[in-house]
């Protein structure tokens, strides 16, 4: 018995773990190794820098400017997103007619491509026929003159702001979720206690939702560490690396510039972000599982 | 309240509106539509419009000449019905080939990332060993991870393998960088075959290839569609893998085609705009069919640890 339970063990296990120790491990533990030598991508002969290129990213212009950009991206995707989906699951988790069509106008740009994503934005910032120039014009009365993507002092913010009505969706699905996790008992006790509107939704489901915004947070961190595809379309990092985030700029060090071991030392770094905010976001989702058990 | 059943069941308003039995299972959290209810009304609205704008905007352009837009009618509701962007875009050469390796990588890596999902996710769910529980949170964190971090390292395998510029890279990387959300999701569904049910049936003589196809997949076909649809729509949407991995124009998906043909000055923009929208039809109509899932998915491997 105990013979085949183990046969069955590595029949099935097998071919899982071999795909994604060779496929996905193996290339993480490689990039470590790059990190500490100088290679360019081709030529046989490279050497070990030590921590040379973890030295030059301390110095690196370049390399702080793209993560101040990845802290202001994420800042902003935790608050722009995930208040955004709290302020929109409050809203549906009401007896709202018409809840179920609008929650799923709010989710669906999720499923919409980053390409896609970020043709429509590049349209809506377009600087002649563009909808938000329009608009302005259309309040101001002066003619539309801003390149939203093309100039240095807005180029993030614009992206960003593409990013959050894609990833709203996701945080109000969330908050959706725990909020169906409240028990209504609760929120009529409070009612019949005395409590406002306000109070009920400051003092019992505030409270209770602080799980799923634990989890909402994480993911934004995560995702925004992640963020790379929409950014390429609309910006390219771009004008002048004002757009630059992380992941941007190890892809154009390794893929442009060639310089293979200092993208491998950013990736480390990327990795090493990640890693922390994960832990967070697993010792959180204990905690969550042990109040709902 | 007797139990716990509000906590689990969502929402069930069929419920007569009796405001003084808190014994009933679910009580309407409202019983009337307050002004309050109006206000709500007014600013979804608004706010759905608002959302909607950029969607309506790849329509609109889908159906106006170069001329229009460059014109700022762009956001203008047209007079007639045009569908000679579309045209033009189903007819350019390369086109074709994009929405043809879309395919030929989304299906296999599709299925190959659920199937390895289910051979992992039973072990962890029905098999468990000393380490286990370790082994698994090492799998599922690699959801969490920028795909980046690990693209040198595999640029450099599969060249040597020989494979750049072919569709195996992206089908391999999928199914590889799937794995993860895909065992997380499986082990969940199988957890929720009771353990007696393996048993009986191991004890009657049964495999556990046996119970695992006879028994534990037959109840999991929600997680199934969960994760159809989720893996379809990123890998259909995916353009990072392309980017890297192929260099000649009949190698490239759809999404790394619409980007290199708006670096051609004489796609217009209308055509794009159809192309976006052609492109994105497929992961649309699988969210309109499978919505459900889609959001269930979405959140199950947001939420569950």
């Amino acid at each position: 018995m105990k013979q085949k339970e183990r046969f069955w063990r590595i029949a099935l296990l097998f071919l899982p773990l071999a795909v994604f120790g060779v496929f996905v491990v193996w290339p993480l533990l490689d990039t470590f190794y790059y990190s500490f030598t100088n290679w360019n991508g081709f030529s046989r002969d490279y050497r070990f820098v030590g921590l040379d290129n973890f030295a030059g990213v301390v110095t690196d212009r370049l390399f702080t400017n793209a993560t101040v950009n990845t802290l202001i991206w994420t800042a902003l995707a935790i608050v722009l997103p995930t208040a955004g989906g709290l302020t929109l699951a409050l809203m549906l988790d009401t007896q709202v007619p018409g809840a179920k069509a609008f929650k799923s106008v709010f989710y669906l740009p999720i499923c919409l491509a980053a390409v896609v994503v970020g043709q429509i934005w590049i349209w809506i910032y377009q600087p002649d026929w563009g909808l938000l120039n329009a608009a302005i014009t259309a309040v101001t009365g002066s003619p539309p003159a801003f390149a939203w993507l093309a100039e240095p002092e807005s180029a993030l913010y614009s992206v960003i702001v593409a990013w959050s009505w894609q990833q709203m969706g996701l945080a109000m699905v969330i908050f959706l979720a725990g909020l169906t996790s409240i028990p209504t008992y609760l929120l009529e006790a409070a009612e019949i206690e005395g409590a406002s509107r306000g109070q009920r939704i400051r003092h019992v489901v505030l409270a209770l939702l602080r799980p799923a915004t634990v989890v909402a947070v994480a993911l934004s961190v995560i995702n925004s560490l992640k963020a790379f595809d929409i950014l390429f379309i609309m910006t390219g990092g771009g004008p002048f690396h004002s757009s630059d985030t992380l992941a941007m700029y190890m892809y154009s060090e390794s893929f442009k510039k060639y310089r293979i071991g200092y993208g491998s030392s950013i990736s480390v770094i990327l990795f090493l972000m990640t890693l922390s905010v994960i832990t967070v976001y697993f010792r959180q989702l204990k905690k969550l599982d042990e109040l709902y058990d | 309240m007797t139990d716990g059943a509000t906590a689990t069941t969502p929402t069930t308003p069929t419920t007569p509106a009796t405001p003084a039995t808190p014994a009933t299972p679910a009580t309407p959290r409202r019983r009337r539509l307050s002004g309050w209810t109006g206000v709500l009304l007014v600013c979804l609205t608004v706010l759905a419009l608002l959302f909607l704008t950029p969607t309506v905007g790849v329509i609109l352009s889908a159906l106006k000449s170069t001329r229009d837009i460059a014109f700022g009618t762009l956001w203008a509701i047209p007079r007639t019905l045009d569908l000679s962007n579309f045209a033009v875009a189903l007819a350019h050469p390369s086109v074709k080939f994009y929405f043809v390796n879309t395919f030929l990588v989304t299906a296999p890596a599709t299925a190959g990332s659920i199937t390895l999902g289910i051979l992992a996710g039973y072990v962890f769910s029905k098999l468990p060993f000393r380490g286990s529980e370790i082994l698994f949170l090492v799998i599922v964190s690699g959801m969490f991870f920028p795909p980046q971090i690990i693209l040198i390292p595999l640029f450099r395998l599969f060249n040597r393998l020989g494979l750049l510029d072919t569709l195996w890279p992206m089908i391999i990387v999928h199914i590889a960088m799937g794995i993860p959300i895909c065992t997380l999701l499986m082990r969940n569904f199988f957890a929720t075959v009771p353990a007696a049910l393996r048993e009986a049936a191991i004890v009657e003589g049964a495999s556990e290839w046996r119970v695992l196809t006879g028994v534990a997949l037959p109840v999991s076909l929600p997680a199934l569609a969960v994760l159809g649809t989720l893996q379809f729509t990123w890998i259909w949407n995916d353009f990072l893998w392309p980017l890297i991995f192929t260099q000649s124009d009949n190698k490239r998906t759809i999404m790394l085609g619409i980007v290199s043909l708006r670096g051609q000055y004489t796609v217009a923009w209308g055509v794009q705009g159809a192309l976006s929208l052609l492109a994105s039809l497929p992961t649309l109509l699988v969210f309109l069919f499978f919505q459900r899932y889609f959001i269930a998915g979405m959140t199950m491997g947001a939420v569950k640890g």
